[in-house]
């Protein structure tokens, strides 16, 4: 729509230049093509770009925006997959990845104060000397920024056992809609009211934009023990994962890999992943020696119940890190298979997994799409990775379809869109599937309490049309309802 | 009435409950019903108490309701799912005895019931999370779905029935601690905790030795006549990790006593702050006091508005806060449950607007009258 600054948008171009100088106000055509997409497949159309630095800026620009009635489109590392920053109507991308101090860490509380464009592993990097790290665990962590999983709510295997990024922050200043500045939860536990935190993690920029974080930091466990086990089949890896959590453990992290998978990520990582089986169970203990040593052999007795053809455990810091490497670098090993891929993110009840691998293959013969898989099997978080070649007339309407599917066939089970990635543009035509008119109304509410003018990210999460329900609304006194 | 209303079950209403007068008390038994009598309240612009087990009553600003709507009669468990332990429970459902059907397949919701009528829903209103939560987070961090009947009669589902989710807007966080601004809890889905094996209690003479030697202990609690850390895990882990501390082994868990006083505080500081708060408490004041987390669960007898108005004064100034969860009608006039309301209360307002816009559910009770 926006797609070359005329009339009031020049104008708007120069009152950012004014606030930030020339040189962190990009819109010529190449610019504001590179921050046209995430690392999904959808792409937008900037207005404007701008790199901000401080909480300051960003409020001002909000006031900009709002005065000239163009969106505001908070970005980080552009890592996400769902479409989240992408600037669908056009407006302001504003991008937050040199707001990266990390400002403060408090040892005593294991908390740290830091900045929306702190990379993710750079923060766990900065509190290791402390015995300490950032629990969210994204494949992406080495490039993806603490602000964009909070605003996606993001996980990684280890939010098996530690939980979401939601469960790790504890406050966040956010410049509001009105272009203010306000700090929301606490240092100290059960802050009074509302837990407005709560809400604006996972809102995907759609209701403020997080300007700092106050993030809680999670002591390094004393021992470890990381295993790769190999199976026959998917089916039998799947069934280990539903015994493990039937028996009661809940270990640090429990993935999963299937053959295509192991092979394009052996191929060129040359990790010694079994890759004549079917599929490949990373689990992962954690705790006091006598703990993990205990799990460990739970672990092993049900993977042997269930088939499995070895246990591998790493004997060493640098072999649990290759494996780990295969994990979280699995998606750029795809490259082999082919140029494009569309990485989904749906959720089953973890005692549905086997079922719901034996239909998503079932899906990926029936479209002719390689499909593969590397996911969180431990919380029933699927990954099917459909490779395709985008060059391919028609193709990726295809693998759109597909995906579309594949929701569809997690939601029958009683799953939902998505467990880390977030609904962005990519699902929200999809969220009519698991919620009712009254229920996707109840969340426009949310989004109309805090930007009732639409200034943040307009457009994402809910389907157009959400807030329609005004049943209760105007109830005019004695009138029957 | 009782086609629109339901029949109260006589048996929840006791008068050591102390249900306060109202023109109409009703205890829905589906969500329809709660539904149909919130459009009546709202149609009538009645102030409406939600009642549960009666034991949370204590939080938040007094309300004068013309209609107190008990949930006791909401107290289906829907399902439970051992394999993936998850449980879908009514609101009025009582933890005492949902915990003890979980206790059977060694699981646990991890929600306190120090009384056996405290409900699912009066708890997760209130925002109660068990002593526990120094390993396991907050009560918030496991409430996957909502199923909420707002002021105005709506019935609302969000969240989903899996361990992981970010599909849309997380209201079930929300209505954690909301006190039933936002609805009434009709039935949630919780995350359950798998019970380990081996739990036992350890005094100890330093809480901050022992909260350093120890892995992610359950808790390190202090009270006026010592500390005791609490270890959960396989017998092996709990063995190794009680060695460490070296005091007087106690098989289970000794949980301190619940003392019930007149008047209850929450203290609440960022936990490198708690030694100083305990410091800082009147005398007269017993507690159950959270290592590494920062809570302090104060009792009282006495009425001390500048004790506690000065401690609350101390406690704002490092980020905390000093709660009123109990005390007599008249205390409540005198000093303000909450202490200063936090930041972004227009925003609180009007999220209440969206599920309450005749403010017609306990309102006015959350910090700063919303």
């Amino acid at each position: 729509m926006a797609a070359t600054l005329t009339g009031s948008n020049t104008k708007l171009r120069d009152d950012l230049i004014r606030l930030l100088g020339a040189e962190r106000v990009m819109d010529s055509t190449l610019e504001r093509h590179l921050y046209a997409k995430d690392a999904g497949v959808y792409v937008g159309n900037p207005t404007v770009v701008v790199m901000i630095e401080t909480t300051e800026e960003v409020a001002q620009v909000v006031r900009a925006a709002r005065r000239h009635g163009v969106p505001v489109v908070a970005r980080g590392a552009g890592t996400g997959l769902s479409a989240g920053a992408v600037p669908e109507v056009g407006g302001v991308v504003l991008v937050t990845t040199r707001m990266n101090r990390i400002e403060e860490i408090d040892t005593e509380n294991r908390t740290a104060w830091v900045g929306p464009g702190v990379i993710n592993l750079d923060l766990s990097a900065a509190t290791t000397p402390f015995g300490m790290h950032f629990a969210p665990d994204p494949s992406s962590q080495s490039a993806c920024t603490v602000g964009g999983n909070i605003a996606c709510n993001s996980g990684g295997p280890h939010c098996l056992s530690e939980g979401s990024t939601v469960n790790h922050v504890l406050a966040l200043e956010v410049v509001t809609d009105t272009g203010d500045v306000m700090i929301v939860g606490s240092g100290a536990p059960d802050p009074i009211g509302l837990d407005l935190r709560g809400i604006l993690v996972g809102s995907e920029g759609t209701l403020g934009i997080v300007t700092r974080a106050l993030v809680k930091l999670t002591p390094n466990p004393p021992d470890v023990r990381t295993m790769a086990v190999a199976f026959p089949t998917i089916e039998d890896a799947a069934a280990t994962v539903s015994g493990i959590i039937a028996a009661g453990l809940i270990p640090a992290a429990l993935e999963m890999m299937d053959q295509l998978m192991m092979q394009a990520i052996e191929n060129w990582l040359h990790a010694g992943l079994p890759v004549e089986a079917g599929a490949l169970l990373l689990a992962e203990v954690t705790g006091v020696t006598e703990a993990v040593a205990a799990e460990a052999e739970i672990i092993t007795s049900i993977a042997h119940g269930n088939n499995a053809l070895s246990v591998q455990v790493a004997a060493s810091p640098e072999e649990r890190e290759i494996l780990w490497k295969s994990r979280k670098s699995a998606f750029g090993a795809v490259a082999q298979a082919a140029p494009d891929y569309y990485l989904h993110d749906t959720v089953v009840p973890r005692t549905r997994l086997v079922e719901a691998m034996r239909q998503v293959y079932e899906i990926g013969e029936r479209y002719e799409i390689i499909m593969m898989n590397v996911f969180h099997a431990g919380d029933g978080n699927l990954h099917p990775l459909m490779a395709f070649d985008a060059s391919e007339p028609g193709r990726l309407d295809k693998v759109k379809a597909a995906a579309d599917e594949l929701v569809e066939l997690c939601v029958e089970k009683g799953g939902v869109l998505s467990g880390e990635h977030g609904i962005g543009i990519e699902k929200r035509h999809l969220m009519p599937l698991l919620f009712t008119e009254m229920d996707l109304d109840a969340q426009a509410r949310v989004k109309e309490a805090f930007d009732a003018e639409g200034v943040f990210n307009p457009g994402k999460v809910l389907p157009e049309g959400s807030r329609c329900f005004d049943f209760g609304r105007p109830v005019p006194e004695g009138a029957w309802v | 009435m009782k086609s629109r209303f339901g029949a109260i079950p006589a048996a929840d209403i006791s008068a050591d409950q102390a249900i306060p007068p109202a023109e109409i008390a009703v205890a829905p038994t589906t969500l329809e019903e709660a539904s149909q009598a919130l459009r009546i309240a709202t149609e009538q612009r009645m102030k409406v108490l939600i009642w549960g087990g009666g034991n949370h009553q204590g939080y938040g600003h007094r309300v004068h309701p013309d209609m107190v709507l008990i949930t006791t009669s909401l107290n289906r468990v829907e399902v439970w799912e051992p394999e993936d332990l998850t449980i879908v429970a009514g609101a009025g459902a009582r933890i005492s005895q949902v915990e003890e059907m979980l206790a059977e397949k060694g699981q646990t919701t991890l929600l306190p019931h120090r009384s056996p009528t405290a409900t699912i829903g009066g708890a997760l209103a209130a925002g109660l999370s068990s002593y526990k939560r120094f390993r396991y987070g907050p009560s918030r961090d496991r409430v996957l779905e909502t199923k909420v009947v707002t002021g105005d009669g709506r019935i609302v589902r969000s969240g989903g029935r899996v361990v992981k989710n970010v599909t849309g807007y997380d209201i079930p966080r929300l209505m954690v601690g909301a006190l039933g601004r936002l609805g009434l809890i009709g039935s949630v889905c919780l995350k359950l905790i798998p019970t380990p094996a081996s739990a036992v209690t350890v005094t100890v003479d330093d809480p901050a030795a022992a909260l350093a030697a120890l892995y992610r202990p359950l808790a390190v609690l202090s009270t006026r006549s010592g500390h005791s850390a609490f270890l959960w895990g396989t017998q092996a882990e709990v063995e190794s990790q009680a060695s460490r501390l070296g005091g007087e082994v106690q098989n289970g868990h000794a949980w301190p006593p619940r003392r019930l006083r007149q008047v209850a505080w929450s203290l609440r500081l960022p936990p490198s702050r708690l030694s100083e708060g305990l410091g800082r408490l009147p005398n007269s004041w017993d507690y159950v006091a959270q290592q590494g987390v920062g809570i302090a669960e104060c009792a009282t007898d006495q009425v001390e508005i500048g004790a506690a108005t000065e401690l609350r004064g101390w406690a704002e100034s490092v980020g905390g806060a000093l709660v009123l969860t109990n005390g007599p009608e008249t205390l409540y006039e005198r000093i303000d449950p909450w202490g200063t309301p936090p930041a972004g209360l227009d925003y609180q307002r009007k999220l209440v607007a969206g599920f309450d816009p005749y403010r017609v559910l306990n309102s006015g009770r959350l910090p700063g009258g919303v």
